[in-house]
């Protein structure tokens, strides 16, 4: 999952959040989570005024983000007071999946 | 060492207020202990306040509480009830200091409160709004430090890079006393409620806290998890071993950290677009 902005939407990317109108967020949503981004429903959410989307995967590479690799090193690093306890072990594991999905690829 | 913890106890003990705690915390508290007042009256005290009935509305409907829309005070009062606006108003103002202070530590706050939340459904607890404040308040103890002894704060930030130390460690070795004690001082002279103080002073210690211990481990387990997810900064960056005593009283097992795990990860990106929203209409 990640959050962009409208500018860096591409065709074929994938919600992965509704989209409400910014004027009335409670209200019914524009096009719900799981929906294909096309380039007419570009234009129309910009013209909608829509600044950012929400995303799967991880399509779009940000100058200065980090990479996958050091976000697990930083990982291994948070997690480097407890290793060794069975639940905190597990633990790190679990999050170490999720941040691999974050980033749009399997688990190693 | 225990020189500085004396020290450090007094001077909480007479901070009864903090810039932008306002005096309405007291007053909606007298007027609740009337019987007179009505719910509208004490909405008027709080919207009369626009920057904080703002702010207070803001957070109501933030990730943190996930109360289904909430558009005004009075709205607010009757769907909630007088305690949870009173530590919404109480935590709104927390936070502005938290904003404009130690923004990585408003950011570790805002995400321990949807974590306490995301637990509380899993383990399907009661009293969810209470615990949410809880979380958001946990380490209310750094934010006073940070306030009143901004030397020795700085000292602290120092103390846990130069020696890759837990920030807790780095308080106990300077100051004699930690934020989870500093936090309970100051929530027990600001007259909070046990069920708010027990686990704001215990959340590294979820075996002293007696009454409330469920509440204690939630937020204990709260801020484990949103460290791990390297959400925010509350001063270090290791996560803290799960104590056995809260693995204990709420049941923990993997399948249901992994749950309460992947459903937190799911929604970083949700609390990540609120603090940025948040800071937006602020700048
Ligand atoms: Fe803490
Ligand atoms: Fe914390």
């Amino acid at each position: 999952m990640q959050l962009i902005p409208i500018a860096l939407a591409q065709p074929e990317m994938v919600l992965a959040r509704e989209v409400v109108r910014p004027d009335n967020p409670s209200g019914p949503p524009i096009c719900g989570r799981g929906m294909a981004l096309s380039a007419p429903l570009i234009a129309r959410l910009r013209q909608m005024g829509i600044k950012s989307l929400i995303v799967d995967g991880h399509p779009v590479m940000v100058e200065g983000e980090e990479s996958l690799e050091i976000m697990l090193d930083a990982l291994e690093h948070r997690f480097s007071k407890v290793t060794g306890d069975p639940l905190m072990d597990f633990l790190k594991g679990t999050f170490r999946s999720i941040l691999c999905r974050s980033m749009g690829e399997e688990a190693p | 060492m225990s020189e500085q913890r004396e020290k450090i106890r007094e001077i909480i003990k007479e901070t009864k207020s903090l810039p932008t705690i306002p005096g309405i915390v007291g007053k909606l508290n007298a007027l609740s202990n009337d019987q007179k007042t009505s719910i509208k009256e004490m909405a008027n005290i709080v919207s009369a306040d626009q920057v904080l009935s703002a702010k207070m509305l803001r957070l109501a409907n933030s990730p943190s509480y996930g109360f289904a829309r909430i558009s005004t005070v009075s709205n607010a009062m009757i769907l909630l009830g007088i305690d949870v606006v009173k530590s919404l108003v109480l935590s709104s103002s927390i936070f502005e200091i938290m904003e404009n202070n130690v923004m990585g530590l408003w950011e570790h706050s805002l995400g321990a409160g949807v974590a306490a939340n995301i637990i509380v459904r899993r383990l399907n607890l009661k009293e969810c709004e209470e615990i949410s404040t809880a979380a958001l308040l946990h380490d209310i103890g750094k934010v006073i430090l940070k306030l009143k002894f901004e030397d020795e704060y700085a000292a602290l930030g120092k103390l846990v890079t130069a020696r890759q130390m837990w920030f807790r460690d780095a308080e106990m070795e300077l100051l004699g006393t930690d934020h989870a004690e500093v936090g309970g001082w100051l929530a027990t002279s600001w007259f909070l409620p046990d069920k708010l103080v027990e686990p704001i002073a215990c959340h590294h210690d979820v075996s002293k806290s007696g009454t409330h211990q469920i509440r204690t481990a939630v937020v204990h387990v709260a801020d484990i998890m949103i460290k791990a997810a390297a959400f925010g900064f509350s001063g270090d960056p290791f996560v803290p071993r799960l104590q056995p005593a809260a693995v204990r009283v709420l049941g923990l097992n993997e399948t249901i950290l992994s749950d309460i795990a992947e459903e937190l990860g799911d929604r970083l990106i949700d609390i990540k677009n609120f603090s940025l929203e948040m800071q937006e209409t602020d700048g």
